[in-house]
C-alpha cells in the first residue's frame, strides 16, 4: 500500500446513512434502497472513519483494540473498505 | 368526471378527475373497499387526463415489467412511469396524477401510484409497509418480510395448501397499538391476496425474515440484521432522504418490542409444525 493510501481518508457517503447497533452496523444506501450489515470490527472502522482518521490511523486504532498484528489489521481494513467503496457506503473524502 | 373513495389499513384515499374508462377500471378492481358515504378522505388525489401521449414516457410494443422513476424532493415526490407522472406533495399530503391512459395500461399506472401514496400515507400513520408475505390461523398473526426472491409467493402457497388465511403475498403493513403491533391487510398482492377484501387488524405473533433451505427451522438473528431486513423491506420510503433515519429508528423500536426471527424452510408444508411450536400464544410482542 503506497503511503498515499495510508494517509487516505474516508467518509460516510452523503447519500448513505450509518448507525451503530448493539455491536454491529448498519448502512442505508438511499439511492438504491439497499442496506448493508457490518460486524463489530467493521463497525469499528467505520466509526473511526467518522472521526476522520486516516487509512493508516484506523489501522492503528484497530491493533491497540483488537489483539491482531498491523499487517493483519492493515489487509482487513482495506478490504472492508474496498467492499464499502464498491458498494456506495463510503467515499473519499 | 367522477370520484371515488377507497378504504383501507385504516386510511380513505379519494380519486377524483376519473373519465367513465379509468372509473370503471378502478371501480372493478377495488369494489369491495369502495366507500360510497361522503367522509372527508384522508388523502385526496386528483387525476388529470391529458391525451397528449407524447408528454409521456412511452408505451413499449407488448408487455414489460419496468422500475416506476421516483424522485424525492424535500416538498415533494415526483413518480413518472409509461404513460403516467405524479406528484406527491408532502405537506399537506396531497397527490396530483397526469396520464394520457384510459385502458388497462391506466390500471397499471393507477396501482404503481396507488402503491407508493398508500406506503407514505401509512408510514405518515406510524406503520412500516413492508415487502412482505402475511397470514393468519385466525389467532395468530404472521409477518415474512424479504424483498423478490426471498420466497414469499412460495411460503404463501404453502399457506394456502394449509387453508391459512393469507392477506398478501406481496405488501402487508405493520403498525404499533397497544403495547403490541397489529397487521394490516393492503390491496397490493402477486398471486396470493390480489383480489381486494375488508380485513380486520389482525395482532402480529410473528416477524420473521425468510431463508430456503431443506429442513424447516426457526432462528433468531442480531439487531443489526433484524434492522437491515426490515429496512431494505420497506419500498419508497426507505430511499427517502427526508425519511431514512425514521424508518430506521422505526425498524429498531420494532424489533426491540417483536424480535425477527428467520425461517428457514423447503417447498413443504412443515415449516407450519415449527412456527406453531415457536410461537404458541397469540401475541408475543413486549410492551416497553
Amino acid at each position: 500500500m503506497s503511503t498515499q493510501s495510508q494517509q487516505q481518508r474516508y467518509r460516510v457517503d452523503p447519500h448513505a446513512r450509518f448507525r451503530v447497533m448493539d455491536d454491529e452496523g448498519i448502512f442505508v444506501l438511499q439511492e438504491a434502497g439497499e442496506v448493508l450489515v457490518v460486524n463489530e470490527v467493521g463497525a469499528f472502522i467505520v466509526q473511526q472513519l467518522q472521526a476522520e482518521r486516516s487509512v493508516d490511523e484506523v489501522v492503528m486504532a484497530i491493533t491497540d483494540r483488537y489483539a491482531v498484528d498491523q499487517d493483519r489489521a492493515r489487509a482487513d481494513a482495506r478490504s472492508l473498505l474496498d467492499a464499502l467503496l464498491e458498494a456506495g457506503a463510503i467515499s473519499q473524502t | 368526471m367522477s370520484a371515488l373513495s377507497i378504504e383501507f389499513a385504516g386510511s380513505r384515499y379519494r380519486f377524483a378527475g376519473l373519465n367513465p374508462e379509468q372509473d370503471g377500471l378502478v371501480r372493478s378492481r377495488f369494489q369491495p373497499l369502495l366507500r360510497r358515504d361522503e367522509a372527508k378522505p384522508d388523502v385526496r388525489i386528483d387525476i388529470h387526463f391529458n391525451p397528449n401521449s407524447a408528454a409521456f414516457m412511452r408505451r413499449p410494443l407488448g408487455a414489460v415489467e419496468y422500475p416506476v422513476a421516483v424522485v424525492h424532493g424535500d416538498e415533494s415526490i415526483a413518480v413518472a412511469g409509461i404513460g403516467f407522472t405524479a406528484n406527491v406533495d408532502r405537506n399537506p399530503f396531497r397527490v396530483q396524477m397526469q396520464t394520457c391512459q384510459s385502458d388497462e395500461w391506466f390500471s397499471a399506472a393507477f396501482e404503481n401510484v396507488f402503491r407508493i401514496v398508500a406506503c407514505y400515507r401509512l408510514f405518515g400513520e406510524g406503520a412500516l409497509v413492508m415487502h412482505s408475505a402475511a397470514f393468519n390461523d385466525g389467532a395468530r398473526g404472521f409477518l415474512f418480510c424479504g424483498r423478490s426472491g426471498a420466497g414469499k409467493t412460495t411460503i404463501c402457497g404453502l399457506a394456502d395448501e394449509l387453508e391459512l388465511e393469507i392477506l398478501s403475498d406481496e405488501l402487508n403493513a405493520i403498525r404499533p397499538a397497544g403495547g403490541s403491533f397489529e397487521l394490516l391487510a393492503m390491496p397490493f398482492a402477486g398471486e396470493f391476496g390480489g383480489a381486494p377484501r375488508r380485513h380486520p387488524p389482525y395482532p402480529v405473533t410473528g416477524l420473521l425474515g425468510l431463508s430456503q433451505g431443506s429442513a424447516p427451522s426457526v432462528s433468531l438473528c442480531s439487531k443489526a440484521e433484524a434492522v437491515s431486513r426490515i429496512v431494505a423491506s420497506c419500498p419508497y420510503v426507505n430511499a427517502d432522504p427526508w425519511l431514512v433515519d425514521r424508518l430506521t429508528s422505526r425498524a429498531e423500536e420494532l424489533v426491540e418490542c417483536l424480535p425477527l426471527r428467520v425461517l428457514t424452510f423447503a417447498k413443504d408444508t412443515r415449516f407450519w409444525s415449527v412456527l406453531d411450536n415457536e410461537y404458541p400464544e397469540p401475541a408475543t410482542a413486549v410492551s416497553r
